[in-house]
């Protein structure tokens, strides 16, 4: 496969699809560590990382699908609950995707991954592993002991050719590890360019290497030859990293299984008997008793030479002396050959028993002639069922199997039963049904005996599976093999999540969109000016009023329009506070405080640029109140307040603005040490710290300069990026205000508007022109008589409410001359009064205007850096509007 | 061209890709004792084995490569052992 590139479509897809789903993880970790046992979470988390694994495989991003692989392989064991999920792991994990993300940034700038991922990845995954492969404390035994039938190897091992399994036995008994990998590639894999025979070909130090068909061939004629149907079973003792490498594109199709060398004996001939095997069994056991390998190897081998090489003792004879000549005999091993060569039955993994004489008559179903391989073949299907949950396609060929199965042992009376269960599988959707059938058949129980088309009253009867019954909530330990709670859990899912219908569109086309709405909106407010020309220009007032109908139409489809465009910018509040849980609990874990995080109103949703932009404001608030707001927790409890700190993230939606709040219970601001440090920076004298009130005090912390003064902040315990917030959040158009109590808490306020689409200006006439002002700076509009204004020196100022208001002139701000008033005009002024910072200013301009809404285009070009005016506005009659910055021009 | 027809006998040289996979089928559907001859074949696309797989020739002479002879030719003459 080649490099992707900048413009592979399949990678752009990938990696926003990719963080989703690594965002999706790490939020569903942070509830597991909170809760162990929620079943919900660990599916979700699974799911993510899986589906990850799967997609990043078609890139040429071999560390990352590594790095994930293991991930999954641990978070498998967690769902299995054969390892505790601790923080230390949950530490781990989330170190993992963060790597991941990291790579999933470089793929989407370089299109590949940087050169030390390959070492980064194994790192950490052997990391990982090392996890999964300490799962046996003591404590998980008894669950590890239970899975065992889910690790029982692979049915198709007896297939492969006996010199091959010889191969293997002989390197898994001189301590290699043995992996046996069935490969089913995908069949419509050739279409992806994918050559699986090349592809199986390329697994390194190959001991089997066999190829079946999946389904039977018919007729040349009718083979679809593009729809691959083949199998590979591969033996290796090669480094399973080694493996997963040569591989690597078609890791999701592979399935590896670490053999151990007893799962590869396989021994064959006719059965015999006579006293000889009964001296050599005594003799054997005595030397094997007496830990004596080499008389055995060296009886067996003796043996072996005088009896017939066609007979299955002799056979057995044979892996004993590999076993027993082994670097690390494994005991148990080869006393199971001994009591093979010794009594003619090998004992097998566990205690499931194959027979090499059909003597004696089977205690139960499976204990005929082949009952070990059914039984293996048994649990595959059983694993197979509660891996992949609910499949059509996948219960099919496990119904196939089975039934060939039954038919092969003879089993006749099962079919029905069988039959049975798998349409009550099909009705209920649900696996469960078919693996009661066969965990019963397993077990040894007769399964016609059974009432198959209820299966409910058999489940007490099977071992593991009522636990299964009670789902999808179930979390208790699931020791049943491969299908425990968490196959059925994984059945209920899809019911539950409703198909999401989401499609992904470029940022740039929903931009275009908005700015063809917004040309649109400004072209609809030209018919009111086309509507009083066709009456006073042309004098026909039904034509004005026509247009005005019109236009009145016209206008409701634009704005309902451009409320639909808006709503597809916006973005809900969960996109920025799920970042927070982990920040908080990293940061929390690093200062040693307790914080409890609550968030509320996630779903609260504004615009997508100010949710963008309120990342970084918020991160800086947040960390302020974890760094210096929240004490630790034995400070805390010296002040009578709880251990744990709470820190709270609000959303919520106000008339036309989201507010956004932060609020903690730490040690709060004290307005007096601002004050002494203001005085002592020299932001303000004394006198003036003396008038401030404690909230002006605190509101300090924002004048630039203040808040990156080191020892200030240290003082304060805020005010580190503090004016980062400012800017950014007044930038958005929006306010910042902190409200603190001394020793009880602090709480950062940000409100903002909506959207930034469209802003509502209003339009003033001062100057001889037109102005707009955005109206959230204006507090109100006041005619005020000029016998009220009062000059204070060359200032000019008039009492409103009996407030002071300081009065500026628009004409002198703008440096043009003003308008000469007419003599017979009455003297009164018009006053925009605004709030800017927080104070009130009152602004004389010529006259007030309608208000309207605009779209605001910032100055481009050689206007760019013109002070005073944030932007321009086209007006209905085709006139630009320039629409003031207040804050710059007073 | 990779794959060489001559009358009832099929001759795999170098390696054969998977565009061959439709020929290979025709040529099955065409020969009545189809002969394949592996000998000068340095690998083949896993289509083409699946079509070799299905149409069970009568004859296959194996590749002189021994590693893909030994990975493939004891698939291709079970196939024909269960006829």
């Amino acid at each position: 496969m080649s490099n992707p590139s900048r413009n592979n479509p399949l990678l752009q897809r990938f990696i926003p699809e990719a963080r989703e789903l690594l965002q999706a993880s790490a939020g569903g970790l942070l509830r597991l560590e909170k809760n162990p046992q929620d079943g919900p979470a660990i599916n979700e988390v699974f799911r993510a990382v899986h589906t990850l694994k799967g997609s990043s495989g078609l890139f040429d991003a071999t560390a990352l699908t590594r790095l994930v692989h293991a991930a999954e392989d641990l978070l498998g064991a967690v769902r299995a609950q054969e390892i505790v999920l601790d923080s230390s792991l949950v530490d781990m994990l989330l170190d993992s995707l963060d790597q991941v993300s990291l790579w999933v940034d470089r793929l989407e700038g370089d299109a590949e991954l940087p050169a030390d991922a390959d070492g980064v990845a194994s790192r950490m995954a052997s990391g990982l592993r090392a996890r999964v492969a300490s799962k046996d404390s003591p404590e998980t035994a008894t669950t590890a002991d239970a899975t065992l039938p889910a690790e029982a190897p692979p049915i198709w091992l007896h297939r492969l050719p006996v010199e091959s399994l010889r191969v293997g036995f002989r390197r898994a008994c001189r301590g290699a590890t043995v992996l046996a990998l069935c490969y089913e590639p995908d069949p419509g894999c050739f279409y992806a360019g994918t050559d699986p025979l090349q592809a199986a070909l390329q697994v390194p130090e190959a001991m089997a290497f066999t190829i079946e068909a999946v389904a039977p061939w018919g007729p040349v004629a009718d083979l679809d030859p593009y729809h691959c149907n083949l199998r590979f079973h591969i033996l290796t003792d090669a480094p399973r990293t080694e493996v997963e490498q040569a591989i690597r594109y078609e890791l999701d199709q592979v399935s590896f299984s670490p053999v151990s060398a007893r799962d590869l004996v396989q021994i064959a001939g006719e059965p015999s008997d006579g006293p000889v095997w009964d001296d050599f069994y005594e003799a054997a056991s005595a030397q094997y008793a007496a830990g004596d390998l080499a008389a055995i190897r060296a009886s067996a081998a003796t043996l072996r030479s005088f009896t017939g090489p066609g007979l299955w003792r002799n056979d057995a004879l044979s892996w004993l002396e590999d076993a027993a000549s082994a670097t690390a005999p494994d005991h148990d091993l080869v006393r199971a050959l001994i009591d093979a060569a010794g009594t003619g039955r090998f004992g097998g993994a566990g205690n499931s028993t194959v027979s090499a004489t059909a003597s004696g008559a089977p205690t139960t179903l499976l204990d005929g002639p082949n009952g070990a391989v059914a039984r293996s073949i048994l649990a595959g299907q059983r694993q197979a069922l509660g891996k992949d949950g609910y499949d059509e396609i996948r219960l099919a060929s496990v119904a196939a199997v089975v039934g060939n199965l039954l038919v092969g042992l003879g089993l006749d009376a099962q079919r029905h039963a069988f039959q049975q269960a798998i349409v009550d599988t099909h009705e209920s959707r649900s696996t469960l049904p078919l693996l009661i059938f066969l965990d019963v058949l397993e077990s040894g129980g007769t399964p016609d005996t059974l009432p198959p088309s209820d299966p409910l009253p058999s489940i007490t009867s099977a071992t593991d599976l009522p636990k299964a019954a009670d789902l999808p909530k179930s979390t208790a330990p699931g020791p049943g093999p491969g299908p425990g709670p968490d196959g059925a859990a994984r059945n209920a899912a899809p019911e539950v999540r409703a198909p999401q219908k989401t499609l992904k569109v470029e940022q740039a086309k929903v931009d275009l969109l908005m700015n063809l709405i917004g040309e649109l909106v400004v072209s609809k407010n030209s018919l009111p000016f086309l509507a009083k020309r066709a009456e006073e220009t042309y004098g026909s007032r039904d034509m004005s009023r026509e247009i005005k109908e019109q236009y009145a139409v016209i206008d409701r489809l634009a704005q309902e329009m451009q409320g639909a465009i808006m709503q597809v910018q916006m973005l809900p509040v969960s996109d920025i506070f799920d970042r927070f849980p982990r920040l908080v609990r990293d940061l929390a874990r690093k200062l040693g405080k307790q914080i409890d995080l609550s968030v509320e109103g996630e779903d609260t949703a504004a615009d997508k640029t100010i949710i963008e932009a309120l990342g970084d404001p918020l991160l800086h608030i947040v960390r302020n109140s974890l760094d210096h707001g929240i004490e630790q927790p034995e400070i805390r409890e010296a002040a009578g307040k709880a251990r744990t700190a709470s820190l709270r993230l609000r959303a919520r939606q106000e008339a036309d603005g989201v507010v956004i709040e932060v609020q903690d219970d730490g040690r709060g601001i004290d307005p007096a040490r601002i004050r002494a440090a203001a005085i002592e920076k020299g932001v303000i004298d004394a006198d003036e710290a003396g008038r401030l009130s404690d909230q002006e005090a605190i509101n300090l912390i924002y004048r630039p300069g203040f808040s990156t003064a080191h020892e200030i902040s240290d003082l304060s315990g805020r005010g580190v990026g503090m004016d980062v917030v400012l800017t950014t959040v007044e930038k958005l158009g929006g306010r910042v205000s902190v409200t603190s109590r001394l020793g009880e808490g602090t709480t950062t306020r940000l409100t903002l508007p909506l959207s930034m689409a469209v802003t509502r200006v209003m339009v003033v006439e001062a100057a001889d022109g037109v102005y707009g002002v955005p109206m959230d700076m204006i507090a109100e509009t006041v005619r005020v008589p000029e016998s009220r204004i009062q000059r204070i020196k060359r200032a000019e100022a008039f009492v409103l409410r009996d407030i002071v208001i300081p009065l500026m002139r628009m004409s002198t701000l703008l440096g043009v001359p003003a308008r000469q008033r007419n003599s017979d005009e009455e003297a009164e002024e018009a006053v925009l009064v605004c709030q800017i910072d927080g104070r009130h200013v009152g602004l004389v301009i010529d006259d007030f205007r309608e208000g309207m809404d605009v779209i605001l285009k910032p100055l481009q070009g050689a206007l760019a850096g013109m002070r005073g005016y944030s932007g321009t506005a086209l007006l209905g009659d085709g006139r630009v509007l320039l629409i003031l910055d207040l804050k710059e021009l007073i | 061209m990779p794959l060489r027809i001559a009358r009832t006998t099929v001759h795999f040289e170098g390696h054969c890709s998977v565009e061959e996979a439709l020929d290979l089928q025709a040529f099955f559907g065409r020969v009545k004792v189809p002969k394949v001859v592996l000998t000068q074949c340095a690998g083949l696309h896993t289509a083409l084995l699946q079509v070799l797989a299905a149409a069970r020739p009568a004859s296959i002479a194996p590749p002189s490569d021994p590693t893909l002879a030994q990975a493939i030719m004891p698939f291709l003459s079970g196939i024909g052992a269960d006829r």
